[in-house]
């Protein structure tokens, strides 16, 4: 079992959860109902797949980061 | 004789501190509450009406930015003298040059607030320098 706060990017709300090995970040955000959401490490790291199990990737007690899918592009082909 | 009685002397005070947490126990935790802000306040941006300045930071540097938040999720996110190595990453065409050095990121998927948004534009700084 691990404890996540999770931040809320858009409003700074935390939300703490507890895990077990094979949760899911896509069981985290419906958990939260967080469903346009996605799960990082940060800014510096890559998003977590929905299906990607994050048990051995996070630290008991980390803090991670929701944010809403964005991304840069469009204009570019 | 081979002992002297000196009389007695108060203990450092380091002992004296060390002998009565011993004897008073643990005082009560503290419980420290968490800050709970956006991300772009977190990160030192600073807002004035639907405007918003700071930097897009990174482990790479910091980028001089800004943000124009028009209506809910209408929101423009601009990078001023972007480096070599963001010029040349794959979205480079997605910068649109606004005058003076500044840049408007086009967002082909918009977030849905301000904080995703500088999340999304530093991930891109990182994989620009990392590429």
């Amino acid at each position: 079992m691990k404890r996540l706060s999770v931040v809320v990017a858009g409003t700074g709300q935390i939300r703490d959860v507890e895990i077990q090995p094979g949760t899911t970040a896509g069981d985290i955000l419906n958990q939260l109902s967080l469903r346009d959401y996605l799960l990082s490490k940060g800014p510096n790291d890559p998003f977590f797949a929905a299906a990607e199990s994050i048990f051995d990737k996070v630290n008991d007690g980390e803090k991670i980061f929701a944010s809403t899918k964005a991304e840069v592009g469009l204009l570019c082909a | 004789m081979r002992l002297k009685d000196l009389g007695s002397r108060p203990a450092p005070a380091t002992l004296r501190n060390m002998f009565s947490r011993i004897v008073r126990g643990h005082g009560p935790a503290v419980s420290v509450q968490r800050c709970q802000i956006p991300y772009w306040q977190e990160r030192g941006w600073q807002q004035r009406g639907n405007t918003y300045t700071g930097a897009y930071q990174t482990r790479h540097g910091a980028f001089s930015g800004e943000i124009r938040q028009h209506h809910g999720t209408d929101i423009e996110f601009f990078l001023y003298q972007p480096s070599q190595e963001i010029q040349r990453h794959s979205h480079w065409t997605c910068f649109q040059h606004h005058g003076n050095d500044w840049y408007l990121v086009h967002m082909g998927r918009r977030p849905k607030d301000v904080s995703s948004g500088i999340m999304t534009i530093e991930r891109l700084i990182t994989e620009a320098f990392e590429e």
